[in-house]
Parts: C-alpha cells; structure tokens; sequence
C-alpha cells in the first residue's frame, strides 16, 4: 500500500507538500523535452496505450494537455476506453501530476479569463479526477488521507456552515446533505456520536459505525474536501492573473497555453454535440438564432402558465415569469452567453415580432388564468409592458423603451421559490438550469429528429 | 436605515420610499394620515428613499395561515385552529434556525393573519438570495433526502411530512396527488404516528409513494411564502399597526409557546364595538 504522504499531493496539488516538491522539480526551460523517467513510469502503468505513440504524455506539459483531454473526452466521448488514461489513476505519477497541475493553472491563468468556459473545464477536470482517485483506493487509506487533507484545509472540529457560505450560495454544497448541530457541522466520529446521541442511543456499534462512515465519512467529508480544494485553485488562478499584470510570463507557459486553446478547438469540432455544449455553457450558433416560437418545445412551466393560472400566482407568472421567457426566447435566446444588457429593439426594431407573436402568447396567458388576469387586476398590463423595458404604460411603444428594464428570464431554481406549483419537471429539465436553455435544446432535439424523420423518408422513397 | 411605507386607500401600499429620523417624526406622520396600513423594509440602506445603496436585509419567513396547503378548519379565511398550527409549524421552524443553523437574532412577529420570523444575525443580514434559497429549502423540508437515515435533514424531512399528512383532512387538492393516492394515504397514515415510514411505504406502494414524496417536498415549502424569504427589498406589515382586512394587531410574540393571537392581538375598538 502507498503512503499516505505520497498520496496528500495526488490529491491535493496545492498543499504545502505538493507545492515544496513543484520547488524542487520544476523544470521550464525543458517543459516540452522528453523526459526518460516519466516515460518510464507511464509505460509502466500501461494497458490501453502501447497501440498509439500519441496516447503517451511524455513530459509534464503533455500530461496536463491528457488531464483536460481525458476530462473532455469523459464527458463527450461515447467510445473512450477508460484505460487509456488509467495512469492519471496511478500515484506513481504524482510528483509529474503535481508539476502539471501547476503548469495547467499558469497557462490556463494566462491564456482565458476567470469566467471562462476553460477556466471552468479546468476546475471541473480537477474535481474529477480527486473523485476518480478517491475511489480506487481502500477505504481505510481514503478515510485517513480525507482526514489528514481535510485537517490541512480547515478546522475540522469547529467548522461551521456559515464558513461554506460562499460554497452554499454557488450550490457546490447543500445544507441538506450536511449533518448541522447548533450551526456546526459534523465531521469527526466523536461529534457525532455525541451530537446525535439521543437519536442514535438504542444502535448497535454496528450501526453507528456504518451511518457515520457512510453519510459523513463517504460523503459529507469528501464534498467538503474536494469542494474546499476547488475553491483554493480558483483562488490561486486569480492570484496568477493579479501576478501576470506585474511579471512577464515565461515563454514556455505562454506556447501551454496556445496548445491547450488549440487542443480544446480539434476536440470541441471532434466530439462536442449539441447537448455537451448546453451542458458545458450555452448553445453556439445557429440553434441561438432568434425565430419562431415553436409551442412544442416549451417547457412544461409555460406550456402550464398558458393553460391558465389560479389566483395568487397569476401575476408572477405571467408578468415576470412568462413575459421574459416568451420575449427572450423569441428574440434573444443567447441572453445568458452575452454579458451585455441588449434593449428589446435591438432585436425587434421596429416591434413587429412583438405586436405579432410575442404579447399575443402572454395575452392569451393573461385571458386563460382563473379568473382572467386583466379582469379584476388591468393595471397588470402596465407591469407586462414594464418588463419588456418599456416604462410604466399600456402599451409597448418604442420612444418609451429604456424607461425600464427588459426582465431576464428567470432560473429553475427561481421558479421553485416563486411559483412552485408550476414547476413539474420531466427528464430534460433535470439536465438544465433556466427554461430558455430547455427550450433551446428541445428545439434542437425537434429539428434533429425532423431532420432525420425526412431523411428516412426520402431514403424510403428512393427505394 | 429602513424604507417605509403606508396603505392610504385600504388597496395594499401606495405610498412608499418614506423615512423618519425619530420614532416621533413617525408618530406625528401616522396621527395625521391615520393610513389604512403601515408597513416597514427588511432592508437597511443609506439611501432609503430611493432604495439606494443597499446594506443588508433581514432575513424572513412569512407563514400565513389563510394560504397553508393543508389546514384542519378548511375555513375560508383564518381561525383558531389554522392560527394555531401555523403556531406550531412557526415553532418547529424556529427550533431548526436555532438548534440546527444556530441562529440566535430571532424576532417573531404575528402578522394579523399568520406569522413572520424576522432573522437579524449578521452572517444572514448581509447574505444574498441564493443563500436565503438554501436555507428554506432546509428549514421547510422541500428537498428529498438523499439518504432514509433518520437523524439530521432526512429526519426533519420526516417530521415536516409527516405531521402534513396527519393534518390532511380529504379535501385538499395537491398537485401530483390523485384522489384515490389521497384516499389511501389518509387511509394508512395511522403507522406513520409511530414513524413506520417502511410499512407505509409497502402499503402505498414504492411507485406511488415516491410522487407522493415528491409532491410533499412542494407541499413543505408552500407552507411558507419563500418569494419573501429570497426578496431582499421587501416591506412587511409594522409592528404595533392593524391589519385593516381582519382587525388584528400587528404584534411582537414574546413566548411563542403561549402566545393567542385572540387574547394578545385584539384591538380594544373591536371588543367596544361588540
């Protein structure tokens, strides 16, 4: 069995050990030469790679450049063998991991920006691959080196989850999966033996070990390791974007930095589906454009708001939920890829789309809630034409638009919160955040499926 | 400093992005207008009247007991018993922001028609929506636990649907649940006193009991009105002012475990008038 040491930096390249041994090794100036002992070790290791020269890294530049790749091609590729990266298992490599990892941040530091799609593949990538990791080895040796990590990284008998807000927030971690007492949370054995003493005091020891072993030590802990491990190395890129602006980069960073940009693009045009680039960032292209709305890709949140509301959620839903999602997903349903606040005409000049398809849809909505919204509430209309950034008045006119806002359309998570009776979610939904992303890809799902229906057709007709 | 707002014509507030500097300033202005209403911000901002600059908010729930999913009385606006158990729903909230999350700022105001829990810890005043979200989500018991041990979350989830589905009374209309699902909990229910979730589960059956699950996790979080829990610019009916639409008192609860909205929440014209 490995040490428990030589495992630390395997896990976690930013800890003190990790970053001593970068000290010692690091090499920049022969980053892309050849390097026997690492070739070595990855022969070694081997299966799945001795059919193909390419599929072995052969110095540490190369094996950053195979942590991304394996990481994208996990995700995307239907066909990958997972032996073919099965040394990024091996700890042999660890000290040629951590120089890696590091070489990575730097590069990816220097080349994208913190919010960026790479930045992220990056973090996701490191996520994954402690996961992976974390699950190959005994459960002894893991529960001790999550214990050790998890030490380094906070105090572990009196974290509080007020100290993992910013986690909380960004939904990395949920309180509903944390075990809280008096704002603690609970991680050691001892805690929660006493914490949980008047629930757990008819157990056998049996049973007690199990629970803790399987709802803290499995999960809790290791979420809370791998998400704290997460967070110091986005603190570390911004950290390396801080330097960047006061020293100039060595060149070898820089060229990691092209390769990576390159080799993101050949495995973007390579593998990525449609349904990979929803899930890794929004929709490019063409499914992006603006047209006709198509009621059968709706979600079933609207497709529910335009049957017809009850009292109580009528306003909400029609006003700030449907409004936005109807105007949006018509015009602009890139909303979330641009940072930029468009106005509604940017799209629509001269509002034609607006008075013909967009406000007819919220209308009919409007008519078919119980009882009809602009019955009882007129003044309604107003907030509607509010939200598409039209001021304060009845109807949407152009020389009044800028007078407010033109709403963005609100997230699933919103929705819950706000009109949770409309919220049923079938199988797409649990794959994506905001309803203009669903309809996006059913639209996409639709016409793919469209696509291949009239092909199969006019094959069968040439038969 | 705080945002207030007044209800001049009984339609809800029309009148809004108000300050005072002194209790008196706020005195002088309620004998003069004598508003249907009175209502104040959870938000401190340095620029109140333009809800500018803002600081931090209080962080609320809003239970109303005329909008509850699921109440006893089946009445149609509020009672004793709804009051009471949104009372008691208030209580086992209260003791899960304490016990669990460790709150300890913890105002409860009752409202005229339900109750506010009013939060001023500092960590959660100056918390976004998104964490608000979370912590409702917790507190209610509207995510399904990932695991059926029962300790920490899953056995609050427990609890909060439990007591739910003892307090059905046939009538309700729940999103998800068909009338013979309804007919069959209400049916089996009795195991549930003594947390047999396992036999109840067998006899709903597995299919039927996880849309019954889920459709309890949205049941949970309705109890509470979460929009205002996640709105960080909201104005909440002030304490010590009368609910116009119920002639009821705005009052702060000193014990919780006492406290009857009819003997502590009655204004004395409405005793007179009688």
């Amino acid at each position: 069995m490995e040490s428990n040491s030589k495992w630390i930096g395997f896990i976690n390249p930013l800890s003190s050990e990790s970053q001593e041994l970068l000290r010692e090794n690091i090499d920049l100036e022969n980053l892309f030469e050849n390097n026997k002992e690492l070739i070595d070790i990855i022969l070694n290791i081997g299966e799945g790679i001795f059919d193909n020269d390419e599929k072995i890294p052969k110095n540490p530049a190369e094996l950053g450049l195979k942590r991304l790749e394996w990481f994208f091609r996990e995700k995307n590729d239907k066909q990958l063998k997972i032996n073919e990266y099965s040394y990024l298992y091996n700890p042999q490599i660890e000290k040629y991991d951590i120089i890696s990892f590091h070489l990575l941040a730097q590069a990816i530091g220097y080349k994208f920006n913190i919010n960026s799609r790479e930045v992220k593949l990056f973090l996701e990538s490191q996520n994954r691959l402690m996961e992976e990791r974390l699950s190959r080895i005994s459960p002894e040796l893991r529960e001790e080196l999550i214990n050790n990590i998890l030490s380094q990284l906070s105090d572990v008998t009196n974290l509080k989850w007020t100290d993992l807000l910013s986690l909380i927030e960004t939904k990395k971690i949920f309180l509903e999966d944390l075990l809280i007492k008096n704002s603690k949370v609970i991680l050691t054995e001892e805690d929660f033996r006493e914490y949980y003493y008047e629930d757990i005091k008819n157990w056998d020891e049996r049973r007690i070990k199990m629970v803790y072993e399987k709802i803290i030590g499995k999960q809790v802990k290791d979420e809370i390791m791998r998400q704290l491990i997460i967070t110091n190395t986005e603190e570390y890129l911004k950290k390396i974007k801080e330097k960047l602006n006061i020293i100039d980069i060595h060149h070898s960073i820089k060229k990691l930095g092209e390769l990576i940009e390159e080799m993101l693009n050949i495995l973007n045009e390579k593998y990525s589906t449609v349904y990979g680039e929803i899930l890794s960032g929004g929709l490019n292209g063409e499914n992006l454009k603006g047209e006709k709305l198509i009621k059968d890709a709706f979600p079933p949140c609207v497709l529910s708001t335009i049957e017809g509301v009850k009292s109580g959620n009528r306003n909400d839903a029609i006003v700030l939920f449907l409004t936005s999602f109807i105007s949006y997903s018509r015009l602009h349903p890139n909303v979330f890829k641009l940072d930029q606040h468009m106005n509604l005409s940017d799209f629509d000049p001269n509002l034609k789309i607006t008075y013909d398809e967009i406000l007819p849809i919220i209308y009919e909505a409007a008519e078919n809630a119980v009882p009809p919204l602009f019955k009882d509430q007129p003044q309604e209309k107003i907030n509607i034409t509010s939200k598409l950034g039209f001021g304060m008045h009845n109807e949407v006119e152009l020389n009044h638009e800028g007078e407010t806002k033109w709403y963005t359309p609100m997230s699933c998570d919103k929705i819950k919160m706000h009109l949770s009776n409309l919220c049923h979610p079938d199988k797409i939904c649990k794959k994506i955040g905001n309803p203009i992303t669903y309809y996006s890809y059913k639209k996409w799902l639709l016409q793919r499926d469209g696509n291949s229906n009239s092909k199969n057709n006019e094959a069968n007709k040439k038969k | 400093m705080r945002e207030f707002g007044f209800d001049h014509y009984g339609k809800g507030p029309n009148d809004r992005y108000k300050t005072f500097k002194t209790p008196k300033h706020l005195r002088m202005f309620l004998r003069s207008k004598s508003p249907f209403a009175g209502y104040i911000s959870v938000a401190f901002y340095n620029n109140p009247r333009r809800r500018d600059d803002w600081v931090k908010s209080e962080f609320v729930f809003d239970v109303d007991a005329k909008d509850m999913p699921i109440r006893s009385c089946n009445c149609d606006n509020v009672c004793e018993i709804c009051l009471d158990e949104a009372r008691q729903l208030v209580l086992d909230l209260i003791d899960t922001l304490k016990g669990d999350l460790g709150l300890k700022d913890i105002h409860l105001i009752y409202s005229g028609r339900g109750y506010h829990i009013r939060i001023l810890d500092e960590i959660i005043m100056t918390g976004e929506a998104e964490v608000r979200g979370e912590i409702v989500k917790y507190t209610t018991g509207a995510e399904i636990p990932k695991n059926s041990v029962p300790i920490g979350y899953t056995k609050l989830f427990n609890e909060r649907t439990k007591r739910n589905i003892l307090n059905l009374t046939g009538k309700e209309i729940i999103d998800g649940i068909n009338p013979k699902l309804l007919k069959d909990t209400i049916k089996n229910r009795d195991v549930l006193i003594n947390n047999n979730w396992g036999i109840f589960q067998e006899r709903i059956g597995p299919r039927r009991y996880k849309n019954l699950i889920n459709s309890f996790a949205r049941v949970n979080l309705s109890f509470v009105d979460a929009k205002v829990s996640i709105d960080l610019k909201r104005i909440l009916r002030l304490p010590s002012t009368l609910h116009s639409k119920v002639s009821m008192k705005c009052v702060e609860v000193k014990n919780p475990e006492t406290f009857d909205p009819f003997k502590s929440a009655v204004p004395k014209f409405v005793y007179e008038r009688k």
